[in-house]
């Protein structure tokens, strides 16, 4: 069983109050760090980004699960089992542990760095090179080259890396991370959140991850639980949940006004139904085209080459009577942009260019359909929900969620199959 | 001092080497035992000041009293008890050491960072293991600068111990006799080797912490 490939587990907190003194600091909001009645349940295999203001207790949630700190009354259950039932040593090094400050130790070597925990659970030493090597390679480290370093050689983002790596050393099947990117500059930080979701896809972990940033526990978390002073669960849910329906105006200030277009990152090109895009290539006579427009209601007739790659626009009117469509007809082509684009970044696109229409395409550069800014609006505007408390008013201007009947005759039977393909891939 | 003598006669050390070569073997040992034993002592100490934050000032106060016993006072009060041995030449030569180890000691476990503790803790170390394989391989850099400026002390302080007698007396016995002579060579001889002695300990311990701490000089190597 030891260091043999382990599945997620399920974290559940079964309401679990941490109590500090009174006498320490208290601002009349409670205690920092303190947490109250929380429960919630962590799926395995998900990432559970805790996020909220400073002392509202995220990072003391995180510690009882390792039982760095422990409840004053409740139960954390690791797959169904009180976690305070087991031993200490064990529990922890059967937890994958990061922190904001890596936490390296500086008087060893990145592979001894790594090899941590197997050392400690007495791997024989060429199993723990070849751990920790494996290791390295997998959170993008050459283990030639960093192996016998020492952390103070590496820069702020190799020793995150490193980290990681050494959390995952005997594939534990919980991850609790603390801010893990917190320290390192923003570029730097984008380029770690996204290798470490494209890691959580092979590894698969269930992952506690600590933040106080808001965009980054959208960006990251299957699951965000927002908490507030006084260690206060506020709400608890899927990203996109809570920005569409904030459940306090607590939430809707944290998560801020731009709420809309944090949506807009979440979203894909693939998650908008995609209007058929009315195509010619040149050699087509002029009068099918035009025809086919007609047929569409389209003006515009995207010329498209043999492999239907976008080569420009021509409009209706500037076609000539009769004759044959060429490439030279081809005005500039509109952004081009793919399935896994976000809506925000398609939309910024969008608003840059002279055609307010972005063309999606496959891997190989292939027509596959038309955004449009109002297809993307209709998108927002279907995930909001009734607001769930008083002052939302305010804040969601009252648009129903139904409003995009009118355009459904536009919409290609076979484009609705390729949007489908999303959230699971 | 004769008229017309050298103040330095090489030809009477080269004579002398067997002589001079017993005194710095004596030197030697009134040197590392109770090196060795002030460093036991002020690491259990430090451990226990570490563990139990109280202990630290009352343990300092304690050794910082020590320290300013007059060594020429120690040696008399234990005479009488342990007669006229190296264990009288090494009880108060220890207790000098243990104000700066103790002190050093503590500060290099004081000075492990937070973090790199908590890491170790959250990944499942016993307090043992963290104590072995940690804190006290992180805290060497200070525990042996404060065993340097301990051993640099103790070889000057050692050449008192001449006054308990010539059968261990190690360079002070030169000097003591160079002077009781008027023998210039002998006591300049003495004074130099001490110094040479210090010198020498110093560098080798230097050489010794690149050794065992090679992470503590790696940023060089850094891109």
């Amino acid at each position: 069983m030891v260091g043999g490939a382990h599945e997620a587990a399920v974290v559940d907190f079964d309401h679990v109050t941490k109590h500090y003194d009174a006498g320490a600091k208290t601002d009349g909001k409670g205690t920092p760090g303190a947490v109250n009645d929380l429960s919630m349940h962590i799926p395995a295999g998900k990432i559970c980004c805790l996020v909220g203001p400073s002392g509202c207790g995220k990072t003391t949630s995180l510690k009882m699960v390792n039982r760095l700190i422990e409840p004053t009354s409740g139960k954390i259950l690791l797959d169904g089992v009180d976690a305070s039932t087991r031993e200490l040593t064990e529990l922890r090094r059967s937890i994958g542990y990061v922190i904001q400050q890596v936490g390296l130790f500086p008087h060893q070597t990145i592979g001894e760095n790594v090899a941590t925990v197997p050392r400690l659970m007495g791997w024989d030493k060429a199993r723990q090179r070849e751990r920790s090597e494996e290791l390295l390679g997998l959170v993008g480290l050459d283990p030639a080259k960093y192996r016998d370093r020492f952390p103070s050689q590496l820069s702020g983002g190799e020793r995150q890396r490193v980290g990681v790596a050494r959390a995952l050393a005997i594939d534990p099947p919980i991850m609790l991370m603390d801010e893990p990117f917190g320290a390192v500059d923003p570029i730097v930080r984008d380029r770690l959140q996204n290798e470490f979701l494209r890691l959580q896809e092979t590894i698969a972990k269930t992952i506690l991850f600590v933040t106080h940033d808001i965009d980054e526990a959208i960006k990251m978390g299957d699951l965000v639980a927002v908490f507030q002073t006084g260690g206060i669960l506020a709400q608890f849910g899927a990203p996109l949940d809570i920005l569409a329906a904030p459940a306090s105006s607590f939430v809707a200030r944290f998560v801020g006004q731009d709420r809309g277009l944090k949506r807009l990152s979440l979203l894909r090109v693939s998650d908008v139904d995609l209007r058929p895009a009315v195509m010619a290539a040149p050699g087509d006579p002029v009068a099918d085209a035009r025809q086919k427009a007609a047929i569409a209601h389209g003006q515009y007739l995207l010329i498209v080459d043999g492999d239907r790659r976008p080569l420009g626009w021509v409009s209706e009117h500037d076609l000539p009577a009769d004759g044959v469509i060429s490439e030279a007809m081809a005005n500039p082509v509109s952004p081009t942009v793919n399935k896994r684009t976000t809506l925000k970044d398609a939309l910024s696109m969008m608003l840059d260019a002279d055609v307010q229409t972005g063309i999606v395409v496959d891997r190989t550069g292939a027509t596959q359909g038309l955004l449009t800014i109002e297809a993307v609006a209709r998108k927002m505007r279907e995930g909001e929900h009734a607001p769930a408390f008083d002052d939302a008013a305010a804040i969601i201007a009252g648009e129903a969620a139904d409003g995009e009947d009118g355009d459904e005759g536009e919409r290609d039977p076979g484009e609705a199959d390729l949007a489908a393909i999303e959230l699971g891939s | 001092m004769p008229p017309g003598t050298q103040i330095f006669d090489p030809g009477w050390a080269l004579d002398n080497l067997d002589q001079i070569g017993t005194r710095i073997g004596q030197h030697l040992i009134l040197t590392i035992f109770p090196l060795l034993i002030g460093i036991g002592v002020a690491l259990v100490l430090s451990i226990i000041a570490i563990r139990r934050p109280r202990t630290y000032s009352p343990i300092t106060a304690i050794s910082g009293l020590l320290y300013t016993i007059p060594s020429l006072a120690a040696f008399a009060v234990l005479r009488p008890i342990f007669g006229l041995s190296l264990v009288t030449a090494f009880i108060p030569l220890a207790t000098y050491t243990l104000l700066i180890l103790f002190r050093n000691f503590t500060a290099g476990f004081y000075n492990v960072p937070k973090d790199i503790l908590e890491a170790a803790e959250g990944m499942g170390y016993t307090r043992r293991e963290r104590l072995l394989r940690v804190e006290l391989p992180l805290a060497v850099p200070l525990i042996i600068s404060g065993i340097r400026l301990a051993t640099v002390t103790t070889i000057g302080l050692a050449t008192v111990v001449a006054v308990l007698g010539d059968s261990f007396g190690g360079l002070g016995q030169l000097i003591t006799e160079g002077i009781q002579t008027f023998f210039p060579t002998k006591y300049l001889l003495g004074a130099i080797l001490s110094v040479g002695l210090a010198v020498g300990a110093d560098f080798l311990l230097v050489r010794f912490e690149h050794w065992v701490t090679p992470w503590a000089h790696a940023k060089s190597r850094a891109r």
